[in-house]
């Protein structure tokens, strides 16, 4: 009886494990649910492609595609077809074993990761109490990860298979900055982990019943943010593909369908970090505050939960498309500079922080308590680590001004020939006074040849 | 626990082949990049096979850190070398092959006398060691018992990255010029001020291959790249032109007609 | 013994769902499509220019991506040792604290070297 007693504890404990319960799910259910997450997805990609070009069209003042069905909703289907009837080129320098298994490796990769988030809690389902969610680990958050870095493999060997100048350069250009982004995505979602004490997807979204991660985790939601941004080759991070610069980046040679494997992956990727974002930032498919309280939680959980979901899920698409219509594309050496010189860095210290609050928390720096019953060491950190960030925001700002500084004073009067060529103002400057041009212009070069005279003393 | 389980079998049986030929690959693959996707997959197969043992976590590192970070350390290093090279198998260095079969035989002594040696204290069982979790239990040990190890990866960890400064950095003589460096310059040394001319357009053709043409039909060597100049890609604009100028002989030269008249 | 009560075996069916689909997908293109024979259309796309016969290099990797691949599996290493013990920091106390503290710290020098000696600048 102890022993069971003592067992029943160190479950109850454990939080590695999936809150989800998938015991009651035989086989053929996960694969019913399989089949419909897959079919899930290709709709949701198939619209969205639909809604990004409507909401671009509507920021741009012109209406978007129209035609194709209502609304122009089967435009994407109507592309995808005559993608399909289009001629399938080979270059004649390519790789053809490579250049084949490439999009096969884009497109295939993109779905698995989906698989471990958590559409809802569990449902009734063809007689079985199973999870809207096809599965779960106790290292899911990780799977997800693991499974974007096999997928750069797709990108790396577009790349280097066409034999062609721009995609490699592409491809290589795209490669470097997933890597790159991924260490600050990874490090980010330790603090989230931190938290919840689990890297198990379901329990991630339970421990977030109290309050959603993105208020005491909100510098690695911000971080995560920006990172998924940069992780699927996004504007104002898609560089891969800078027209002016690549063409098309990796896919500049591929064609027909196994260009559409490209671009279904960079889609069904955008999903996957929106829905890894919902999930352990804003509560899953938990319902907003407020809503979760009506009727002791009744449009919490359940089928409710798929709607939630899909809300959060589609307001990162349309944070996608606004950003889209929005900037402008930044340089490559700008792009990698804020990747390993600003993320990973302050997501580092950031990590730190947070598992010195943690610590506090937890009662390991001393249990006593101050006002209220908040821990002292908790207030004690948190002072420290604002004093801390004032610091280096003081230094930085003293630096930024002895910079300023530094650079002479515009003169308050300015000769627009001064230099040779014609200058305008600055703002608040004035300009000399013209002279007539007939009388300017022996003035204007002597006042050159003064100017150039002068170092010669 | 002696048996597979029905699925695990099925699982090992078609994964186990698929790792051996991508350990063959790697052997006998011609070309070095299909050398290393070869061996890319089996680092995944055997990440899958952690798993289906329940090392969860060892397994999603597995793929984590070697196929998607070694990996392509390796497949970038592979692709230093170029895209038709293959291997060649004459020995650069005389007495290469004969040293390295005599250290590969040295290493496997090595390594089945360690082996031969071990002995293996009484199995805990799957359970127990999994008891608090896959994950915990294994931060128990990398925080417990084996914490001066993990101290000691960190420096590791900087020899890594020391290592690759070393091998891979070239070092910046002068600073870097950014975009307004390269706009004041132009200005001050008032040459090229607006930026080089841009390539031709011409009714066939309007490539970055074309050099534009002067008000005196004398083409622009500065609207074409130099890479292009020295591999001698430019295209010759006689041709372009000349179709034209037939055109006008035949019809009259139509850029003195103003006024839109046809 | 009691299995997990979770299972990868999902995974698999949705991965190969996925794999299916492309594999599908990628031979059914060149079955669908017409093919008209070009000898210009096999050629590498490069706007308009006449291709040059290799890729840039002979198809060569600048060798400024082999350290960005290194800093990558450092930095990745780092963090696959901060996953465990984030997980179960809850249970481990304050030594697990200073231990991760000072692991940072030291991996943290090897990012400072590496940026003071130019190694993080892109052109």
């Amino acid at each position: 009886m102890a022993v069971a007693a003592s067992s029943m504890h160190a479950l109850a404990m454990n939080t590695d494990h999936p809150a989800a319960d998938f015991s009651d799910t035989p086989w053929w259910l996960s694969l019913i649910k399989a089949v419909l997450l897959f079919v899930i997805l290709l709709l949701n990609t198939l619209l969205v492609i639909w809604f990004e070009r409507r909401v671009i069209g509507r920021m741009q003042q012109r209406p978007g595609p129209n035609r194709a069905g209502p609304f122009g909703l089967l435009q994407t289907l109507a592309d995808g077809v005559k993608l399909a009837l289009k001629e399938d080129v080979t270059p004649k320098n390519a790789d053809k074993l490579m250049f084949i298994a490439a999009p096969i490796i884009a497109g295939a990769m993109a779905f698995v990761a989906f698989a471990i988030i958590p559409l809802s809690g569990s449902v009734w389902m063809f007689g079985h109490h199973t999870p809207l969610q096809l599965t779960d680990t106790p290292v899911a958050v990780l799977l997800v990860l693991a499974v974007a870095g096999v997928g750069v493999y797709g990108i790396v060997l577009a790349g280097w298979s066409s034999g062609s100048t721009y995609p490699l350069l592409g491809g290589l250009r795209s490669s470097a900055q997933v890597i790159s982004y991924e260490i600050a995505m990874g490090l980010a979602l330790v603090a989230v982990f931190l938290y919840a004490g689990s890297m198990s997807t379901s329990q991630i979204v339970l421990a977030q019943k109290g309050i959603w991660y993105c208020i005491p985790a909100f510098f690695s939601f911000i971080v995560y943010i920006i990172t998924m941004v940069g992780e699927t080759n996004r504007l104002p991070f898609d560089l891969a593909e800078g027209e002016g610069e690549l063409t098309g980046g990796f896919h500049t040679e591929y064609s027909s369908l196994k260009f559409a494997m490209f671009f279904l992956g960079e889609y069904v990727n955008m999903f996957t970090v929106s829905a890894l974002a919902t999930t352990l930032f804003l509560g899953g498919w938990q319902a907003p505050p407020g809503i979760a309280a009506i009727g002791g939680g009744m449009f919490n959980g359940g089928w409710w939960g798929l709607l939630w979901f899909f809300i959060k899920l589609w307001l990162f698409m349309f944070f996608f498309v606004w950003l889209r219509g929005s900037l402008p594309r930044v340089r490559y050496d700008q792009f990698m500079r804020l990747g390993w010189k600003v993320l990973i860095p302050t997501t580092l210290v950031w990590v730190v922080a947070v598992a010195f609050i943690r610590a506090a928390q937890l009662g390991f720096l001393g249990d006593s308590k101050a006002w209220g019953g908040i821990p002292r060491a908790t207030l004690i950190v948190i002072a420290v680590i604002a004093v801390i960030v004032l610091a280096i925001a003081w230094v930085w700002d003293t630096k930024q001004a002895r910079k300023d500084n530094e650079v002479t004073a515009p003169p308050d009067e300015v000769n627009p020939f001064a230099g040779g060529h014609p200058v305008p103002p600055l703002p608040g400057q004035r300009l000399v006074e013209p002279v007539p041009a007939i009388a300017a212009a022996p003035a204007a070069r002597s006042s050159v040849d003064n100017h150039s005279e002068e170092p010669r003393g | 626990m002696t048996h597979l389980g029905g699925a695990e079998s099925t699982l090992f049986w078609f994964a186990a082949p698929l790792s051996v030929l991508g350990a063959l690959t790697l052997l006998f693959a011609r070309k070095a990049v299909h050398a290393a996707m070869g061996m890319a997959m089996t680092m995944i197969l055997l990440g899958i096979f952690y798993i289906t043992e329940q090392a969860e976590f060892l397994g999603i590192i597995q793929i984590f850190v070697y196929s998607g970070a070694v990996m392509m350390l390796f497949l970038f290093v592979v692709m230093l070398v170029g895209v038709d090279s293959s291997d060649s198998l004459v020995e650069t260095i005389r007495g290469q092959r004969v040293a390295g079969l005599l250290f590969g035989l040295a290493l496997l002594a090595l390594t089945i006398s360690g082996v031969a040696r071990t002995t293996f204290p009484s199995f805990i069982g799957l359970d127990k060691a999994n008891a608090s979790g896959n994950v915990s239990g294994l931060a128990n040990l990398i925080f417990g018992k084996y914490v001066w190890s993990f101290e000691v990866t960190s420096a590791l960890l900087i020899t890594a990255a020391v290592g690759a400064m070393l091998l891979a950095h070239r070092e910046r003589l002068r600073p870097k010029l950014s975009q307004a460096d390269w706009s004041r310059r132009r200005i001050r040394e008032g040459v090229n001020v607006a930026g080089l001319p841009v390539p031709g357009v011409y009714a066939r053709h309007n490539a970055v291959d074309t050099p534009a043409l002067l008000p005196d039909g004398s083409i622009s060597e500065l609207s074409v790249s130099r890479v292009l100049k020295a591999r001698g890609q430019v295209v010759n604009t006689q041709t372009l032109t000349a179709a034209t100028e037939e055109f006008e002989e035949s019809t009259g030269d139509s850029t003195q007609e103003e006024g839109g008249q046809q | 013994m009691n299995g997990p009560d979770y299972s990868y075996a999902p995974l698999l069916f949705f991965a190969g769902i996925g794999a299916a689909f492309a594999v599908f997908s990628v031979f059914a293109a060149s079955i669908a499509g017409p093919k008209r024979y070009n000898r210009a259309k096999a050629d590498a796309y490069e706007c308009g220019i006449q291709p040059s016969p290799h890729a840039e290099g002979g198809g060569r990797v600048p060798i400024k991506y082999y350290l960005t691949a290194m800093l990558f599996i450092v930095f990745d290493i780092e963090s696959v040792f901060l996953y465990p013990f984030a997980v179960s920091f809850d249970r481990m106390g304050l030594f697990a604290l200073v231990e991760m503290v000072l692991f940072v710290v030291t991996v943290f020098i090897a990012y400072a070297y590496v940026w003071r000696r130019g190694g993080l600048e892109w052109d």
